[in-house]
C-alpha cells in the first residue's frame, strides 16, 4: 500500500509539472495574461508541490534515520543545487524585469530553468525541514513540538499570503507573517539537545557538516534575496513557493549555524560525557551479569573488556587468588585477560608480582604505579619490555583478598582518579559475583547433604523395630527420638524362639553420623550374637570383642541386654556401662545395676571379669523401664537434670497403667520438666510389663 | 554456651590438670589439645583433678579413652581425683573405676606416682 501511494504521489506531479510548463511556454509565447487563468495556474502549482512535499515526507519516513548521515546527504544535494543555480545564472545573465516577467517574452530555456530550480529547491528544503524536525524532537520537552508547529503554521500562512491574488489585498500582513516566521525560526534553533549525546567523533562530523550547511544555505539565501536572477526566476514561477524555499533555507541556515556553535562548545566536554555514558552503560551491563552467576566466565570477560574500553587501558587481566588455609600458599588463576599474553603475565609475576601480591595482601588497597620504570616495586620490569603505568585494584570478599584486577597503559601517569573509581567498582562487582556463586554452591551442597541426611534418617528409623512382639503374658512399649537427623540410640526386642525375648538398649558415645554408623553396626552384632549366645553376659562379651577392634579410640557404646523367659517367668540382665534398668514390683522399686564396663573400652579378659548378670523372678504387675541417659540427663532452662529420682517417682505413679500409657506418662513428664529447654541428646525408652501366665 | 576451663600445674615429673565446668562434645576438644600437648612434651604422669568439674558427657569420657593407651605405653598413667559424686556416678556407670585409678584426693594420686617411680 505505501508503495502504491508513493507512486501516485509521484505520478500526479510528474504529469502536472509538464502541463504547467506547457501552459507557461504558451502564455509567454502569446504574451497574454488572463487573471482567472493565472489564479487557476497558482492553484495547480500549489496542488502539485503539495503532492511533492507529501512524497518527500513519505519517502523520508520510510527509511531509518541517522542524523549525521542525513545531514551529509542533504549537504551534497544542497551543493549540487548551488552548482545548478550558478550554472543557470551563467546561462541567463540578464536580470528579467518585473515580477510577472514569466508571462512575457521568456525563452523556453528560462521557463525550464525556473521550473527545475523551483522543484529542486522545494524538495530540498522540505527534506531539510524534516531533518530539522527530527533533530528538534530528540529528547523533546513538552513545548518542543508546539514551537515547531508554530513555525509550520506561520510558514504556511506566509506562503498563502504570497498568493498573487491575496497579496494585492493584504501586502503588509505578509511582512508581519514573515517576521513572525523568523521569530519561530530563532526559537526552534535553540533545540540542539541531540548534540550532547553524540560521541566525540560524531560531534566533529557534526561541526564540519553544520558549518558546510550553514555556508551553503547562506549562499542560497543570498541567491534568494532581491535582485538576483535566481530570485526573480523563482518569484516569477510562484511567489508562494519562493517564500517556502526562502523561509526553510533561512531556518536551515540559522539552525545549523547554532548547531555549529553549540557543537563547538560541546567538543571539549565530549570525552568526559562519553566516558560517563560508557561507565553508566557498562555498570548497567555488569549489574545484570552479576545476577547471572552461572555465566561467571562471561562476567569476567565482560569486566576485562569494559575496563579496556572505559579506562582506555592497553591491557587488562583478572587474577583470582586461592589461598591454601594450611600452608598460606597463594594459587593464582588468571580468569580473564585482554591484550596481554600468559607469558607476559608470568613475567610480571616472576619479577615483581609476588611482592605486589604481598603488598596487596597486606594493605588490601588500590596499587597505582605511575611509572613502572622508576617505582621500586616494579623496577625489575624495565628490562623486560614493560613501560608506562600499572593499576591494580583488589577484589575483596568479607575483608579477604580474593583476587586483583590489573590494567596497564603504555605511558606514565596514565591512570586518573576516574579510572581508579571505575576499576574499583568493576572489581566490587566481580567480588559480589564470586561471593554469589560460592554461596549458591554452598547452599546446593547443603541441600544435598540435607537430602542425604533425610535418607539416612529414614534408613535409621528402619533399623529400629517396626513392630513389637505381642503375647498374652507381657506388654512391650517403646519410643526413640533423635535430637539430630540421625542419632546414636538403639533398641530392639528380638524373638529368640521358645518364648524367649532379647531386649537390648544401647547408646553410642557422640552424636550424628558417626554415632548412627556405629548404631547400625551394633544392631548387626547383637542380632548375630543373640542367636548363639546363651546368656546376656556372653552376648555382651562377644559384642565388646567385635566392637573393640572397629571403634575409634575415643568412642564406646553403653548397652544393656536382658533376656525374658516367658516360660520360666524370669528376666536375666547384664549391663555394659549403661544406665541401670528401673525395676518396679508391687512392693518395691529399684535401679538394677549389675557391674559392667562399656562396650569397646577394654579387652576381653577385663570386660568378662567385670560383667555381672542378675536374674529376677517375675511377678504379676512387674514393670521394667529401660532407657538411655537422654532421659536422666535432660535439662530444664535452669540447667537442672531430670535425674533418677523424678524418673522413679513418675514410674511408680504410673505402674498400674498399661505399658503404652506408662511410656507416654514418662515421656510427657520429661517434656514438662524441660519445658522451655530442649533435648540435647537422643532419648529412648522401653517399657516391659509382666502380666503373668 | 557452657563454660569449661583447664588449668595445668607441673610438679616434679607429674602434671596436674584441673578441670572446671562442663565437659561435653563442645568442650572436649579443649581437653584433647591439653592431653596432646602433654604427650608432645613427653609428660606421661598425669593427674586429672575433677574438683570443679560439674558435668561430663560421653564425649568427655571418650577423651580419656583416646589418650590413656599412649600414656600407659610410655610407663605413665592418667589418674583421676576429687570427683563430685555426680561426676563419679557417670564414670562409675561406664565401669571406669575398673579402668582408671580414681582417688578422693590429688595428693593420693601423686603419692602413688612417686611410689611407682621408686619401685622402678
Amino acid at each position: 500500500m505505501p508503495r502504491i501511494r508513493q507512486i501516485i504521489l509521484i505520478i500526479i506531479p510528474a504529469t502536472l509539472l509538464p502541463i504547467i510548463f506547457i501552459y507557461d511556454v504558451t502564455r509567454s509565447a502569446v504574451n497574454f495574461e488572463v487573471i482567472s487563468l493565472s489564479i487557476i495556474r497558482e492553484i495547480f502549482v500549489v496542488f502539485t508541490f503539495g503532492l511533492i512535499c507529501l512524497f518527500v515526507i513519505s519517502h523520508y519516513r520510510e527509511q531509518r534515520k541517522n542524523a549525521t548521515k542525513e545531514i551529509g546527504k542533504i549537504l551534497f544535494a544542497l551543493l549540487f543545487s548551488l552548482l545548478l543555480i550558478a550554472v543557470s545564472a551563467l546561462i541567463q545573465p540578464t536580470v528579467a524585469q518585473g515580477r510577472e516577467s514569466l508571462s512575457i517574452n521568456q525563452s523556453i530555456v528560462s521557463i525550464l530553468i525556473s521550473t527545475i530550480l523551483t522543484a529542486m529547491l522545494v524538495t530540498l528544503t522540505m527534506y531539510l525541514l524534516l531533518i530539522i524536525l527530527d533533530l528538534i524532537l530528540f529528547k523533546r520537552k513538552r513545548n518542543t513540538k508546539k514551537y515547531y508547529y508554530a513555525y509550520i503554521i506561520l510558514l504556511s500562512l506566509t506562503c498563502i499570503a504570497e498568493l498573487s491574488f491575496i497579496k494585492k489585498e493584504i501586502g503588509f500582513i505578509s511582512t508581519v507573517l514573515f517576521s513572525l516566521s523568523i521569530l519561530a525560526i530563532i526559537f526552534n534553533s535553540f533545540r540542539q539537545n541531540w548534540i550532547v549525546y553524540l560521541s566525540k567523533r560524531e560531534k566533529i562530523y557534526s561541526i564540519i557538516f553544520s558549518v558546510l550547511l550553514f555556508i551553503s544555505l547562506t549562499i542560497l539565501n543570498l541567491f534568494l534575496t532581491q535582485n538576483s536572477i535566481t530570485n526573480s526566476k523563482l518569484i516569477a514561477y510562484s511567489g508562494l513557493l519562493h517564500s517556502f524555499i526562502q523561509l526553510n533555507a533561512l531556518f536551515g541556515a540559522v539552525y545549523f549555524g547554532v548547531t555549529f556553535v553549540s557543537a563547538l562548545f560541546h567538543l571539549p566536554t565530549a570525552e568526559v560525557f562519553e566516558r560517563k555514558q560508557s561507565e553508566l552503560s557498562s555498570l548497567h551491563n555488569l549489574s545484570r551479569l552479576v545476577t547471572q552467576v552461572f555465566d561467571f566466565n562471561d562476567l569476567v570477560n565482560t569486566v576485562t573488556q569494559m575496563t579496556t574500553e572505559v579506562c582506555a587501558a592497553n591491557s587488562v587481566w583478572l587474577e583470582l587468588f586461592f589461598i591454601d588455609e594450611n600452608t598460606g600458599e597463594i594459587n593464582v588463576e588468571i580468569s580473564a585477560k585482554k591484550n596481554i599474553s600468559q607469558q607476559k603475565i608470568d613475567l610480571i609475576s616472576d619479577n615483581s608480582a609476588i611482592q605486589l601480591r604481598h603488598y596487596l595482601l597486606d594493605t588490601k588497597k588500590v596499587l597505582l604505579v605511575d611509572d613502572i620504570w622508576s617505582d621500586y616495586r616494579t623496577k625489575n620490569l624495565k628490562d623486560k619490555g614493560f613501560s608506562g603505568s600499572l593499576l591494580t585494584v583488589p577484589l575483596l570478599s568479607h575483608g579477604k583478598l580474593i583476587g586483583v584486577l590489573n590494567a596497564t597503559k603504555d605511558y606514565k601517569n596514565a591512570f586518573d582518579q576516574d579510572d581508579i573509581e571505575v576499576m574499583t567498582t568493576f572489581a566490587d562487582h566481580v567480588s559480589i559475583a564470586i561471593e554469589n556463586s560460592r554461596l549458591i554452591a554452598k547452599s546446593i551442597e547443603r541441600e544435598r547433604l540435607h537430602q542425604e541426611m533425610m535418607v539416612a534418617q529414614r534408613m535409621q528409623k528402619r533399623l529400629l523395630p517396626q513392630y513389637l512382639p505381642t503375647l498374652p503374658s507381657v506388654e512391650f512399649s517403646a519410643a526413640s527420638e533423635s535430637s539430630f537427623e540421625v542419632g546414636g540410640d538403639y533398641y530392639d526386642i528380638i524373638d529368640l524362639s521358645k518364648n524367649k525375648f532379647g531386649i537390648v538398649v544401647g547408646d553410642v558415645s557422640g552424636k550424628g553420623v558417626s554415632a548412627a554408623f556405629y548404631m547400625a553396626e551394633v544392631k548387626g552384632i547383637v542380632l548375630a550374637l543373640s542367636k548363639i549366645s546363651k546368656t546376656p553376659k556372653e552376648l555382651l562379651t562377644g559384642a565388646n570383642e567385635a566392637l573393640k577392634e572397629s571403634l575409634d579410640k575415643n568412642a564406646f557404646i553403653s548397652a544393656m541386654y536382658a533376656v525374658l523367659d516367658a516360660n520360666e517367668e524370669t528376666l536375666t540382665l547384664a549391663r555394659a556401662g549403661h544406665c541401670p534398668a528401673l525395676f518396679i514390683s508391687q512392693d518395691k522399686a529399684e535401679f538394677v545395676r549389675p557391674n559392667g564396663i562399656g562396650l569397646g573400652l577394654t579387652k576381653r579378659n577385663q570386660f568378662e571379669n567385670a560383667i555381672e548378670e542378675r536374674k529376677i523372678k517375675l511377678k504379676k504387675g512387674d514393670v521394667f523401664v529401660f532407657y538411655t541417659d537422654g532421659i536422666t540427663e535432660a535439662r530444664n532452662s535452669m540447667m537442672e537434670e531430670y535425674g533418677y529420682d523424678r524418673l522413679l517417682k513418675i514410674a511408680m505413679e504410673s505402674k498400674e497403667y498399661p505399658a503404652d500409657v506408662i511410656k507416654d506418662r514418662i515421656i510427657n513428664n520429661v517434656r514438662t520438666f524441660i519445658s522451655m529447654g530442649s533435648y540435647n541428646d537422643d532419648i529412648t525408652i522401653i517399657i516391659l510389663k509382666w502380666l503373668g501366665n | 554456651m557452657t563454660d569449661f576451663k583447664i588449668n595445668q600445674r607441673d610438679g616434679e615429673g607429674i602434671s596436674v590438670i584441673e578441670l572446671k565446668g562442663y565437659l561435653d562434645a563442645h568442650t572436649a576438644p579443649d581437653l584433647e589439645s591439653a592431653f596432646q600437648k602433654l604427650l608432645t612434651e613427653k609428660k606421661y604422669n598425669i593427674v586429672v583433678n575433677c574438683r570443679d568439674l560439674s558435668y561430663i558427657s560421653s564425649a568427655g569420657l571418650g577423651v580419656f579413652m583416646a589418650y590413656v593407651e599412649d600414656v600407659r605405653k610410655n610407663n605413665g598413667d592418667i589418674k583421676l581425683t576429687n570427683m563430685s559424686s555426680k561426676v563419679y556416678n557417670v564414670f562409675d556407670l561406664l565401669g571406669f573405676p575398673m579402668l582408671y585409678e580414681i582417688y578422693k584426693d590429688e595428693k593420693e594420686a601423686i603419692v602413688r606416682f612417686n611410689d611407682f617411680k621408686k619401685n622402678l
